[in-house]
């Protein structure tokens, strides 16, 4: 019979910033229905959504800043960059597992170790959040809590409707992926498997 | 007797008719060119003292400036208002009385009147506080503001007793709803309103003037609307504002379109009041908002006029109008259904994998039972 092993895989800064992420990305896709919806919505008063959207922004900066900095002074920022050579070939295994092996119960082509944590798939999608689409979001975001200071900006941008739809279309994408992502999370040897490592920092391998 | 025909009777009536209809103001037989005899000297003034204090006022009246008044525009001439000057004494030193009585505008601006009655500045008055028409509108240079942007409109009138900044601490982006909303069209919330749309160009910081953009257009005045309006509705929708800026750009003017929140040059605007100022933030920033109905491309004329042109509210959320937004009220559709596109999408994507996930648990479970029996007879026949 295989052993239960238990991989130290995350962090504390890692742990820490994913929680304070994840509390500022749902206060900020919450508000951000109620701000967009006014007039359906009735979870508070749209002044109250706007400052607690602001104070979520800003918390979701700062602790975009803590995971660039551990990542960056670690060197382990090299975990979200997949390998080209390979790339191709693993991410085929990789969505042939999620869309027909993980039903018949067969292991996933990606082992977890803490140098290499991510699948490739992962790599891409957390790569292409937390390089382009996250910067995106906290720029436009900003830009759209002061109009007026940064009309100079925003006019060299485009105008404020081109930011605005950029930071609507990536506030879709990241409440869309909250789903998915939550989902995904269910997805280990058992369903709560990958919650408990987020905040233990160990996974078991099986 | 003598037949009286119809046509004689209408024009009799056409005559009592436009006596009625006339302005209350009997035009005293002083022009304005005599009061400017002594008024246009830049050094006329007149000083009192009572031996403790000393009063000074200037009596220069710019008639250039008059000359571009509303007031003069519209035929209202120096006793129309100073109407205690019956006749001019020139052999007086000062030919009228040296005190005259206060100007009364009421006497014409009746409905202005009234409003103003029903607010907070003349119930200040009650406080010893007396605030006239003066204090905001001026005296002899009171030209029209329907041309003016936000800034020049608070800056003419609010802004010169109230600092928005020292109150309105509720009100979230405080800079951007001053820039943006002229004060009375949240604090008269029954003020008609209008977004007001003009060419402003962002190279040299400044906005065009109507005429500037017609010379720019090459046409006339008359000739703008006939131009733009291709379908005749006499609105101008979203693809005739998209062919003006087209327009303006194969003329290498890359003027963008700015938008504020304005009141109309209505009198109940003077019923400012306290208390009853809008705080309903979703009154503006939901969808359909009835602040948004309005909207007008304006073409502002030097003497602080405008000619307003009927646009088509589409326009506000389209991709037309890329320098103005207000959160919610002006958003565009298409990107709700992209929205709610990227949602389904998320959501199919989970609950059908979940569904077969569920659906193939016996499979996953005969899979595990039978790798589980072939290692054990492996480990047997070991």
């Amino acid at each position: 019979m295989k052993q239960d092993k238990l991989i130290y895989i995350h962090p504390a800064p890692v742990r820490v910033w994913h929680w304070l992420n994840a509390t500022g990305i749902v206060l900020l896709v919450v508000t951000g229905f109620q701000i967009r919806y006014a007039e359906m919505l009735n979870l508070m008063p749209l002044k109250n959504a706007i400052s607690l959207h602001n104070y979520a922004g800003f918390g979701v900066i700062a602790t975009y800043f803590l995971w660039l900095y551990y990542y960056l002074s670690t060197g382990k920022i090299t975990i979200y960059f997949p390998n080209l050579n390979t790339f191709v070939e693993k991410a085929v295994k990789q969505i042939k597992f999620y869309g027909y092996g993980i039903f018949r119960g067969e292991p996933n082509p990606h082992v977890m170790t803490p140098e290499n944590k991510f699948n490739v798939l992962q790599q891409k999608a957390y790569m292409g959040i937390m390089f382009v689409l996250l910067p995106a979001q906290m720029i436009s975001g900003v830009f759209l809590w002061k109009v007026k200071g940064y009309s100079d900006y925003i006019h060299l941008l485009g105008g404020i409707r081109l930011i605005d739809t950029i930071h609507v279309l990536f506030f879709f994408f990241f409440a869309s992926f909250l789903v998915v992502h939550c989902y995904l999370a269910t997805l280990g040897h058992t369903p709560l498997a990958h919650f408990k490592a987020m905040f233990t920092g160990y996974e078991e391998h099986h | 007797m003598k037949k009286i025909f119809p046509l004689q009777i209408s024009i009799g009536w056409a005559i009592v008719f436009a006596c009625l209809a006339s302005p209350p103001i009997a035009r005293a037989a002083i022009e304005n060119s005599e009061c400017f005899g002594c008024h246009s000297d830049a050094s006329l003034s007149r000083s009192e003292t009572d031996g403790v204090s000393h009063m000074s006022e200037q009596l220069f009246i710019d008639e250039e400036k008059f000359s571009h008044s509303v007031h003069h525009h519209n035929g209202i001439g120096c006793v129309d208002c100073h109407a205690d000057i019956k006749t001019l004494n020139y052999n007086a030193k000062v030919p009228h009385a040296k005190q005259l009585a206060p100007v009364n505008c009421t006497m014409c601006h009746d409905e202005a009147t009234a409003a103003f009655k029903n607010s907070v500045h003349m119930k200040i008055r009650g406080k010893g506080i007396t605030m006239n028409c003066s204090a905001c509108h001026g005296y002899h240079y009171v030209r029209p503001e329907e041309s003016l942007t936000v800034m020049e409109r608070v800056n003419n009138g609010c802004a010169k007793c109230h600092n928005p900044y020292q109150s309105h601490d509720w009100l979230p982006q405080k800079n951007e709803h001053f820039a943006f909303v002229e004060c009375v069209v949240c604090h008269v919330p029954e003020a008609p309103r209008h977004i007001h749309l003009t060419f402003f160009d962002l190279v040299t910081n400044k906005f065009y003037t109507g005429q500037e953009i017609l010379k720019i257009l090459g046409i006339a005045e008359n000739e703008f609307i006939p131009m733009l309006d291709t379908n005749k509705d006499g609105i101008i929708n979203v693809d005739e504002f998209e062919n003006l800026e087209l327009m303006l750009r194969q003329k290498n003017v890359h003027a963008i379109f700015h938008a504020e929140l304005v009141a109309e040059m209505h009198p109940i605007v003077h019923q400012v009041n306290r208390g009853t100022a809008l705080r309903d933030c979703t009154a503006c920033h939901s969808a359909d908002s009835p602040y948004f109905e309005a909207v007008t491309l304006v073409l502002t004329k030097d003497d602080g006029s405008a000619d307003h042109f009927q646009v088509d509210r589409a326009v506000l959320e389209s991709f037309s109008l890329r320098h103005f937004y207000a959160l919610g009220g002006t958003r565009i559709k298409l990107l709700d259904k992209i929205g709610f596109l990227l949602l389904a999408g998320g959501f199919s994507l989970v609950l059908g994998h979940l569904a077969v996930r569920i659906a193939t648990i016996p499979l996953r479970r005969k899979n595990e039972y039978e790798a589980n029996q072939s290692s054990i007879q492996e480990e047997v026949s070991k």
